[in-house]
């Protein structure tokens, strides 16, 4: 018990791969590294399946094109008309979360794992869901939705501003890492056989769902930045 | 000491309690929306994993609390 409580300390830090040997030397942690190895590989898979399509579907093809579209009409039923623009980055976060969500089933250790990665990802929504908010209204119109239903909810508001990306960030980190400390300690009781219907649970069904709420959350969020 | 720490990071994942009645409530509600208007149903998916995901949150500060108390007052 001693032992597992050690090394779940040492999982919680974000782990060092190795260091670049400028400036005294730039650490770079794991988290980064898988990243980039999923970057490459969504990047290496998206350029095999683009090549010559066809006006007639192969199979392939077919179901790329039903999960671009699945992308699209979600996120477009959302954010209508004025948030279209934001559909391509919205569906990049979900391939990635889905992505590094699922990872952990091949035995490596999702980037999602990592306080700092979700802390990013967090950030990036929120300046986009403001961004989005000045984009539609301006400047004037963008401060003025902090009065919106009435200005007695002003600091409210204001506050949401940094409840948002906090809740978003401690969601996906907490759902993550929380899976990955309840599977150890299932492994630790019953290493065979057992573990696997809860891999199935906790490694695919909650990682994607996770990945979809954090997208669905962030549109929802910008779209009220668009609408009020 | 330790006692104490496992103590209060049990009190702390007492949040799931919370949780877990909320989800409950929202989905039988859920369930029976769709029972009786199941052309409504994309709709009130929709709303229901919102809700799930916002009541879940508190769960999930309930567990990233104890996880420090453990971890850091050891």
């Amino acid at each position: 018990m001693q032992d597992l409580a050690s090394r779940l300390t040492e999982e919680l830090q974000s782990k060092t791969s190795f260091t670049i040997p400028v400036f005294g030397g730039v650490p770079v942690p794991t988290s980064v590294v898988v990243t980039w190895a999923i970057m490459a590989v969504v990047l290496l898979l998206t350029f095999i399946f683009v090549r010559n399509l066809k006006m007639v579907p192969g199979k392939s093809q077919i179901v790329v094109e039903s999960l671009v579209g699945f992308i699209n009409d979600l996120f477009t039923d959302i954010l209508g008309e004025h948030g279209k623009r934001y559909v391509p980055y919205l569906g990049t976060v979900l391939i990635y979360l889905a992505v590094s969500n699922v990872i952990g089933l091949f035995g490596i250790t999702p980037p999602t794992k990592d306080l700092d990665v979700t802390a990013g990802l967090a950030l990036m929504s929120i300046f986009l869901i403001e961004y989005s908010g000045v984009h539609q209204k301006g400047i004037k119109g963008w401060l003025k939705s902090f009065t919106h239903p009435m200005p007695a909810m002003t600091p409210f508001n204001i506050l949401e501003l940094f409840i948002r990306p906090l809740s978003l960030c401690m969601r996906l980190f907490g759902n993550i890492f929380g899976g990955f400390v309840v599977m150890e300690l299932i492994k630790l009781v019953i290493p065979a056989i057992i573990p696997i219907p809860f891999s199935f649970y906790f490694d695919i069904f909650d990682g994607l769902l996770q990945a979809y709420v954090f997208v669905f959350l962030t549109s929802l969020f910008m779209q009220e930045k668009l609408e009020a | 000491m330790s006692a104490l720490i496992g103590i209060g990071a049990g009190i702390a994942v007492l949040t799931g309690l919370g949780a877990g009645i909320g989800i409950g409530i929202a989905t039988s509600r859920a369930t029976e929306a769709i029972a009786r208007q199941p052309e409504a149903k994309g709709d009130i998916n929709k709303t229901l994993i919102l809700g799930c995901a916002l009541a879940e949150a508190t769960a999930i500060y309930g567990l990233v609390i104890a996880f420090l108390i453990i971890f850091f007052l050891k």
